[in-house]
């Protein structure tokens, strides 16, 4: 299917791409790689006048590595932080992460910025113009039902990013800019939990850059995904996993992080409170994972059932808090 | 909303150049197809999902169906048309017809860019990693096993630059 007619921008700075943001607010949409935005494009779930390109923007390419951070520009391709020797040797659960993402093909141009904000998903949205006609619009399309719940007053539609709960894990920072303007912002607050409109991002911002800090101490971290096959699939529940020892070897810092279960990433605080304060072979990882099932709120809009999918978040965030565990040494 | 105005992009395709007059939201998958003719890469899915529009960007495999053509300006783009020459198969090609692992022959052209991919980088990969390179490309015919067998004959035929693997002492 054709995509829809629009008309392409081709910044050659970020200030000029700030500026074209800026003019076109609200009619513009942003291809990075363009592997969620083409699709989205082609369903008629979008239909800007413009759409931008990043691709001549430098600046918002690579990964630098500094004393108490790294910098991954959100330019940056999802093979190259799955390959990136940093990335791999300080934040292994974020490799791992982008790694997981898709198939080759689609790692070889999606970016960071573009997996980070990615839109929500549902069964009943995510399909072609022809057959969301066929129904009544639903909450996410500004209606006034859910397809998916009978009866629900609020957009449930998932958020399936691979990226933000590992970054989230180790409380990344996200940088926007906008004309004349910058801000940073912890990249869990760049969610609002809410489907219908799921980013706190404003039409005239950009995503420029991740800075992940370098956490202290001895640390681990760990990824894991629910999918049905290796290849191509979103997560259909994931969970993110940080712990770090102090000198004396007791959890000091833990961050359970589980994604994919509702229309954002979320931090299980309470998971902390079965990890922190104790020794690995002490913490109650069942009592931590079991935590992660409050926060996910999945319902039947996916292609694996919810009831299953919730189960799952048990086991896998029990997977990744074991498999930090292990990465800090315990 | 203002008229589309057409956009000039110039492709480079199989160490050609072309430059286009073209809409700005043709896909690169259509404007290898309608524009240059070359019918190799194929439509399936149409959403970025199966593979078989695959060509290979710089040398790695993309979907050509989630790529603007616009976006594809200043890269090498390889199709399935710029492998072997006239008359003449690349060694992949050979094998993947030696090894039946073509059926109906439309996740072929891109099995085998993703093949290349892989063994230009990669010149004896494992069946595990054959497997993850092609973890992209969905076949719904041969049931995969002699696409891996053939990939795997095809990098004891290769060298990393794609080219035909020369007996030692024999001058080339």
């Amino acid at each position: 299917m054709r995509l829809p007619p629009f008309q392409y921008l081709l910044p050659g700075t970020v200030k000029e791409a700030l500026d074209m943001l800026h003019a076109h607010k609200g009619k513009l949409c942003i291809a990075a790689g363009g592997t969620d935005v083409v699709n989205r494009l082609r369903q008629r779930l979008l239909t800007p006048s413009y759409v931008m390109s990043l691709k001549d923007l430098p600046e918002l390419q690579g990964i630098k590595k500094r004393k108490n951070e790294l910098l991954i520009s959100a330019g940056t391709s999802l093979r190259e932080i799955a390959e990136d020797p940093d990335v791999c040797a300080l934040f292994g659960a974020v490799a791992l992460s982008a790694g997981l993402v898709a198939a080759p093909p689609v790692r070889n141009i999606a970016t960071l910025g573009g997996n980070i904000l990615q839109e929500t998903r549902c069964l009943f949205y995510d399909q072609s113009e022809l057959v969301r006609k066929a129904a009544l619009p639903c909450l996410k399309q500004g209606g006034k039902v859910c397809l998916a719940q009978k009866g629900a007053t609020r957009c449930l539609s998932v958020y399936q990013g691979d990226l933000a709960p590992a970054l989230i894990a180790f409380d990344a920072k996200a940088v926007l800019k906008k004309a004349g303007a910058s801000r940073t912002v912890p990249v869990l607050a760049l969610f609002s939990g809410k489907g219908k409109q799921p980013f706190t991002v404003e039409d005239d911002e950009l995503l420029t850059r991740v800075a992940i800090p370098m956490p202290k101490g001895r640390y681990g971290a760990s990824y894991e995904k629910l999918r049905m096959r290796k290849g191509l699939d979103y997560p259909f529940a994931c969970a993110a996993a940080f712990v770090s020892l102090s000198a004396k070897g007791v959890i000091d810092r833990a961050r359970l992080v589980v994604g994919a279960v509702g229309p954002a990433p979320v931090l299980v605080e309470e998971a902390s409170a079965h990890l922190v304060g104790r020794t690995p072979a002490d913490a109650d990882c069942e009592a931590a994972a079991a935590c992660a099932v409050k926060s996910a709120h999945a319902i039947d809009n996916l292609a694996l059932p919810a009831a299953y999918r919730r189960k799952m978040v048990k086991v896998i965030a029990r997977r990744a808090i074991n498999g930090a565990l292990s990465g800090a040494g315990a | 909303m203002a008229k589309i105005e057409k956009i000039r992009v110039t492709l480079r395709v199989n160490g050609e150049e072309y430059p286009l007059f073209i809409a700005p939201y043709l896909t690169l998958f259509e404007a290898l197809r309608e524009e240059l003719h070359l019918t190799g890469a194929k439509e399936s899915c149409g959403r970025g999902a199966c593979g078989s529009c695959t060509v290979l960007l710089d040398g790695r495999p993309v979907r050509s169906c989630l790529l603007l053509a616009a976006e594809a300006e200043g890269r090498e783009v390889t199709t399935i048309e710029g492998l072997g020459r006239q008359g003449a198969l690349h060694p992949i090609q050979e094998a993947f017809v030696s090894h039946h692992a073509i059926q109906c022959g439309f996740c072929t052209p891109g099995m085998i860019l993703t093949a290349k991919a892989l063994l230009d980088r990669n010149p004896d990969p494992t069946e595990e990693e054959i497997r993850a390179a092609l973890s992209g490309n969905i076949c719904r015919c041969t049931g995969y096993k002699k696409i891996v067998e053939a990939v795997k004959a095809a990098s004891a035929k290769t060298a990393p630059s794609g080219a035909i693997k020369t007996a030692p002492g024999s001058g080339e």
